[in-house]
């Protein structure tokens, strides 16, 4: 194993880490963004260009902006009461 | 059940199976090691097979065809199930006009943003039917060109606003996308059934290897896939925005009534 | 140090279900259960990596050349992208039991029951 690999798995772990403790959800999306971006890295580090460019597009762009978009529809549901 | 009592149960739970999970981890092969013959198997006869060179669309959309027919019908679901969901509770009608939380400022986008997101977005549909396209030969292919060429969709949102973005992208358009991807999938994997042959079998001419069209049936599966993602993904941001905009009064009343 | 990948999914794993276990925020528990999703790619891409071998994609090296495992690949590169709707789905749950119920806390949440004490409640 090389160490990039090595490195790229303990990040993975503590980006896991992060998304899980950081409780207030509208800072859990940014978590997540990075996570999806540590995790396609890893991806590219273990050889696999296809999944890291599927993780890459769903993990920090589509998975986000779900969350955000939630977020915000909860919003405008708690002020419209 | 509390916090504090799901939290026990959790951590005793974690406990009795740390020592399988940590038995079974030093059990595996070693990291680096290859596990499975069929994986090679693949990597040495599927160039020379189906004339393609890249081994996860052959594997995708051909040697497991029937299993991503399935997980292409899952995908279906879940964006059905999610549209139905908010549409549902919302209401058909369209408000043009996003909603907006009282108190919180309103900034103007910048000539810059406008501008930087045009060209971006430009670029970003460009980059996903490229990588579409390229499937077959090089990494991509219409799981990935699909989500790409959809949040290309959302730099259109953050340059034109709201009321721009909801009259470029078209709902019954997007679902059209969806469902007309999927019933290509299906037609394509009957098609061969049909001529009395096994479903999914190549029965187009397979191409050169290296080439935009390499690898015959497997082309016409990668782009049903690709209508299909874009138009799934599409549609979940569209349902999603539509969460967000101005309330209007036809919407469902909640459990109490409100 | 060739065992780090399976403690790395298995902590992602377990770090996923502590999350969900005590979460207390419906949009918090998803993000969690994505955790959870990671793990099985961190998994099966690691079994499948092969020292020295490089991508599945012969494009520039002729096929013969040792590549890594694409039937794992395969098998997670679909797994992200239907994740991805069904994480969709739940947040569509969400954002209802917060319209309907005006809290996304699962522990202030109780069981749908009935309506008994007030019949004028709508129907629906």
């Amino acid at each position: 194993m090389t160490w990039l690999v090595a490195g790229l798995l303990i990040l993975a772990a503590l980006s896991g880490l992060l998304v899980v403790i950081t409780r207030d959800p509208r800072r859990q999306v940014y978590a997540l963004a990075g996570n999806g971006l540590v995790l396609g890295l890893l991806f590219l580090a273990l050889e696999a260009p296809d999944v890291a460019l599927s993780e890459i597009a769903v993990g920090t762009a589509v998975t986000p902006f779900l969350f955000l978009v939630a977020l915000a529809a909860i919003a405008t549901d708690r002020v419209g009461r | 059940m509390s916090v504090r009592l799901r939290l026990v149960v959790l951590i005793l739970a974690l406990l009795a199976l740390a020592p399988a999970v940590a038995h079974v981890a030093l059990a595996l092969p070693g990291f680096g090691a290859p596990i499975s013959p069929y994986g090679q198997a693949v990597n040495a006869l599927l160039p020379e097979l189906r004339h393609v060179t890249n081994m996860v669309a052959a594997v995708n959309f051909d040697v497991r065809g029937i299993d991503s027919l399935g997980e292409e019908c899952m995908l279906l679901c879940a964006v059905t199930g999610a549209t139905v969901l908010l549409r549902g509770a919302r209401g058909e009608s369209g408000a043009e006009r996003a909603g907006h939380v009282p108190g919180r400022p309103v900034i103007p986008r910048a000539d810059a943003t406008v501008l930087t997101c045009r060209i971006a977005a430009t670029l970003t549909l460009l980059l996903g039917l490229s990588v579409v396209l390229h499937g077959m030969t090089t990494p991509g292919g219409g799981f990935q060109g699909g989500v790409i060429i959809a949040s290309g969709l959302l730099l259109l949102y953050l340059g034109e606003g709201y009321a721009v973005w909801r009259a470029l992208v078209r709902g019954p358009v997007l679902a059209l996308l969806e469902g007309g991807g999927a019933l290509l999938y299906v037609l394509a994997a009957a098609l061969p059934l049909a001529m009395g042959r096994p479903a999914l079998e190549n029965i187009l001419p397979l191409g050169t290897l290296k080439d935009l069209y390499s690898g015959g049936l497997m082309i016409v599966v990668n782009a049903a896939v690709a209508l299909s993602v874009t138009g799934s993904f599409g549609l979940l941001l569209l349902e999603f925005m539509e969460e967000t905009r101005a309330p209007d009064h036809d919407s469902v009343p909640d459990e109490e009534g409100r | 140090m060739s065992a780090l990948p399976w403690f790395v999914a298995a902590w992602l794993f377990g770090i996923g279900l502590y999350g969900l276990a005590t979460s207390r925020h419906a949009v918090h528990l998803v993000g969690c259960l994505t955790v959870c999703q990671s793990a099985t790619y961190v998994l099966l891409l690691g079994l499948g990596f092969v020292d020295g071998a490089g991508p599945p994609i012969f494009y520039d090296h002729p096929p013969g050349t040792p590549a890594v495992d694409p039937i794992v690949q395969a098998l997670v590169l679909t797994d992200i992208v239907v994740g991805a709707a069904v994480s969709a789905l739940l947040l569509a749950v969400a954002v209802q039991v917060q319209k309907r119920r005006h809290t996304l806390d699962p522990q202030v949440l109780r069981p749908l029951r009935p309506p008994e004490s007030t019949p004028e409640r709508s129907s629906r």
